[in-house]
């Protein structure tokens, strides 16, 4: 079993490498992503689209990986996955983050709410004073970003909306498709 | 898979368990006490499990793959308790001698 | 009583308290559900739930490291080697724990660099300690390998439960390794991630166990040693057949290929068969050594874990871990019910029996029995069920208007959470969490108190005779 589990560890890793089958390069956050039912496969999978400049800029490869590296460093830091999931994985107080870049709620609430033009700009605005645009009971607490770091978490999140989840969470696509 | 499908198939496969671990149990309480009443209530456990076996592969939304599956643990789930006796038994006969 | 054994003694003591620093972090994190605005910005959820897991291993991981120094010596008939810097660490372990302790609690997190990771907050579930103190731990646990390999060493014996634990230790110490890394991309982060809390979980820990068990057995019922070794050999091959690719149904969804629904799928499936084995063998235990064992709530204790480990990790499991189920249920207080009874089962009531066992031998009371016992055992296990009762409740909520209807939206999830069954299913949980701490209070007042009385009264009435 071992040795099988060595031979899926190979191919596993390197199918979710950045830039892997499952996986797109740090770069795909220059693009437009989408998420849709496929047919052939029977689950959701995101669509990578047309270019989608982020915070109004287009990022090198070199860039974006060095600004993913800060990203998760703002993440771990924070202990983020001590209040959300991503992949489902971590606690269930906060929601999931895995598809959060594609959520209509930014859109929808926060974008008016902070008088933001752009999701990302409504992101950051929202990562930085979460407890000044308060939508629920259960409000997230201030931990102190800098814009930098809201930033790099935003871009984390565009990327990680990205990663073939093998259709997880379910249905998040035909609910952006209904608005 | 709709919500209602999702509820029933989850709450049969829990309950599939359940009564593979009451047939365990029944049956063993009826072999160490010798009573066949006893056993007779595991199999009777064991028959229910097999039911929902069956409701499963006809009723549910699961793959194919997993309704074989069902298919063939119920029929394992049947023999583990009589064989982990048996070779409880024969180790502890062994050592006694 | 060797040094050994009584370093065995001061980690039982460390494990109960952090069990009770665990079952406070648990009710205040069970209190933010109820009421969200508690001590926000000041001392928010996500600290008391880090204080709640990682105290939740270190209790366990404790209660083994103590249960192994007790079981030992007297395997092996001799003191366990090195002794001294197993005694030094004690101390330093518990001085880290504390240290990260108190840090957890006032510094709570830093900024985004490397000091935050070596010393604040590493921010990764179940290894949130910095990196300074997973040094520690890994420095605890090989100098704990060195003292069981060196003390079969020297005593020139090693018997089949002495081996597997000796080939358990070294991925135990290996795999925590990955508590240190900091991996950009998630997909692989998890993925690392997984092989310590998987592996430690339902493989190391799985095989620790059952060492511990053997030994156990062997004590409480006086079973052959022939007899215990062969289930232990049963069960490492189990573990090494069905475990290891058991890791696989937590590949579902972290960006790792499509096959892993099947392999996770079929082996996390087949997990319920040897849980059934060991139910069977706990009744036959049961029936043929009830009454001959002496040590009633260390007996107790054990058909508890067999009974928590089938219906935890057994039928819980089983009802959440194939894919098309999974897809729902996942990340959800599904799987929160389902661990609280898995590692209830599994782990936390065969370190309870373990206590049990060692007291009656420091306590070497001929009636060793109580009321208190009756009352841990019964608002523990009560307290329990009734948690992952209501867990299991708010879990079914969130996957049926969450996730299947809802599609995982942060308005999906705000109104599962909203929903009636959630909330009561949250009371529920709470309400519960409160009887399961009334019964730590009487297992602890009845550790320690079990067995004084009886050793007391026992020369008074040998007097007249």
């Amino acid at each position: 079993m071992l040795v099988v589990l060595a031979f899926l560890t190979i191919d596993s890793l390197d199918a979710s490498r950045a830039g892997g089958r499952q996986v797109p390069d740090y770069d795909v956050i220059n693009q437009h992503i989408g998420y849709t039912y496929d047919w052939s496969r029977r689950l959701e999978v995101p669509v990578i689209g047309p270019a989608e400049p982020l915070f109004g800029r287009t990022y090198s490869l070199q860039e974006a990986s060095g600004l993913m590296s800060f990203g998760k460093l703002v993440i771990q830091s924070r202990a983020c996955m001590d209040c959300h999931t991503f992949f489902g994985n971590g606690a269930y107080y906060g929601p999931d983050l895995t598809k959060a870049w594609l959520d209509p709620a930014w859109s929808q609430i926060w974008m008016p709410m902070t008088g933001s033009s752009t999701r990302e700009a409504a992101m950051v605005a929202f990562l930085m004073h979460p407890d000044q645009y308060p939508t629920w009971t259960r409000r997230m607490p201030n931990l102190h970003l800098t814009r930098a770091e809201a930033q790099a978490v935003v871009a984390y999140l565009k990327w990680m909306s990205a990663i073939d989840t093998n259709g997880f969470p379910a249905h998040f696509g035909r609910i952006q498709a209904q608005n | 898979m709709t919500s209602a499908a999702l509820f029933a198939t989850s709450a049969a496969l829990g309950l599939l368990v359940l009564l593979g671990g009451a047939y365990g149990v029944l049956y063993a309480l009826g072999a160490a006490r010798s009573s066949p009443s006893l056993t007779g209530a595991g199999y009777a456990c064991y028959a229910g499990q097999l039911l929902l076996v069956l409701v499963v592969c006809l009723g549910s939304p699961l793959a194919s793959l997993w309704k074989l599956f069902m298919a063939v643990s119920g029929v394992v789930y049947g023999f583990i308790p009589p064989a982990t006796w048996r070779l409880l038994d024969s180790i502890h006969h062994n050592q006694l001698q | 009583m060797y040094r050994s054994q009584k370093l065995a003694l001061r980690y039982f003591i460390a494990a109960i308290t952090l069990f009770g620093v665990m079952i406070a972090a648990g009710l205040l994190s069970a209190l933010y559900y109820i009421d969200p605005a508690l001590l926000y910005n000041v001392f928010d959820f996500q600290m008391a739930k880090i204080l709640h897991i990682d105290t939740l291993i270190i209790w366990l991981l404790m209660g083994f490291i103590g249960a192994v120094y007790w079981f030992l010596p007297k395997e092996l008939g001799r003191e366990v080697v090195g002794i001294w810097v197993a005694e030094l660490l004690f101390y330093v372990f518990c001085s880290a724990v504390a240290v990260v302790a108190v840090v957890f609690v006032v510094v709570q997190y830093g900024g985004s660099n490397e000091f935050s990771m070596w010393f604040i907050n590493q921010g990764r579930k179940y290894v949130e300690a910095p990196r300074w103190a997973a040094v520690g731990v890994v420095a605890v646990v090989l100098t704990f390998v060195f003292n069981v390999t060196a003390t079969a060493w020297q005593a020139r014996r090693i018997t089949g439960v002495l081996g597997v634990l000796i080939l358990d230790l070294v991925p135990l110490a290996v795999l925590y390794l990955d508590a240190f890394p900091k991996i950009t991309n998630m997909s692989h982060d998890l993925y690392w991630w997984w092989w310590l809390v998987h592996m430690w979980v339902e493989a190391t820990w799985e095989v620790l166990i059952g060492c511990l068990m053997a030994w156990s057995l062997m004590e409480l019922m006086g079973t052959s040693r022939r007899i215990v070794e062969t289930w232990l050999y049963i069960e490492v091959m189990l573990v090494l057949g069905t475990g290891i690719l058991g890791l696989g149904h937590h590949y579902f969804w972290i960006g790792t290929p499509q096959y892993w629904l099947s392999i996770g799928g079929f082996f996390s499936a087949l997990e319920p068969l040897p849980l059934l084995g060991m139910v069977v063998h706990a009744v036959y235990d049961a029936g043929t050594h009830h009454m001959k064992t002496t040590n009633r709530p260390a007996f107790y204790w054990v058909l508890a874990e067999a009974f928590g480990n089938f219906i935890g990790a057994g039928v819980f499991g089983f009802m959440m871990t194939l894919p098309q189920i999974n897809l729902y249920s996942h990340g959800t207080q599904w799987t929160v019910s389902h661990g609280h009874f898995a590692f209830w089962g599994a782990y936390a009531c065969g370190v309870i029996a373990i206590m049990y066992l060692v007291l009656q031998r420091t306590r070497s009371a001929e009636h060793f029995d109580s009321r208190a016992w009756k009352w841990g055992f019964g608002l523990l296990n009560l307290g329990l069920v009734g948690m992952v009762g209501g867990l299991l409740i708010a879990g079914i909520t969130q996957a049926i208007y969450e996730r299947a209807e809802g599609g995982s939206t942060l308005q999906a999830f705000v109104a599962a959470s909203e929903h009636p069954w959630f909330r009561s299913a949250m009371y529920a949980r709470f309400i519960f969490g409160i009887v399961f701490a009334l019964g730590y209070f009487a297992l602890v007042y009845d550790l320690l108190a079990i067995g004084r009385r009886a050793a007391v009264a026992a020369p008074t009435q040998a007097a007249p005779a």
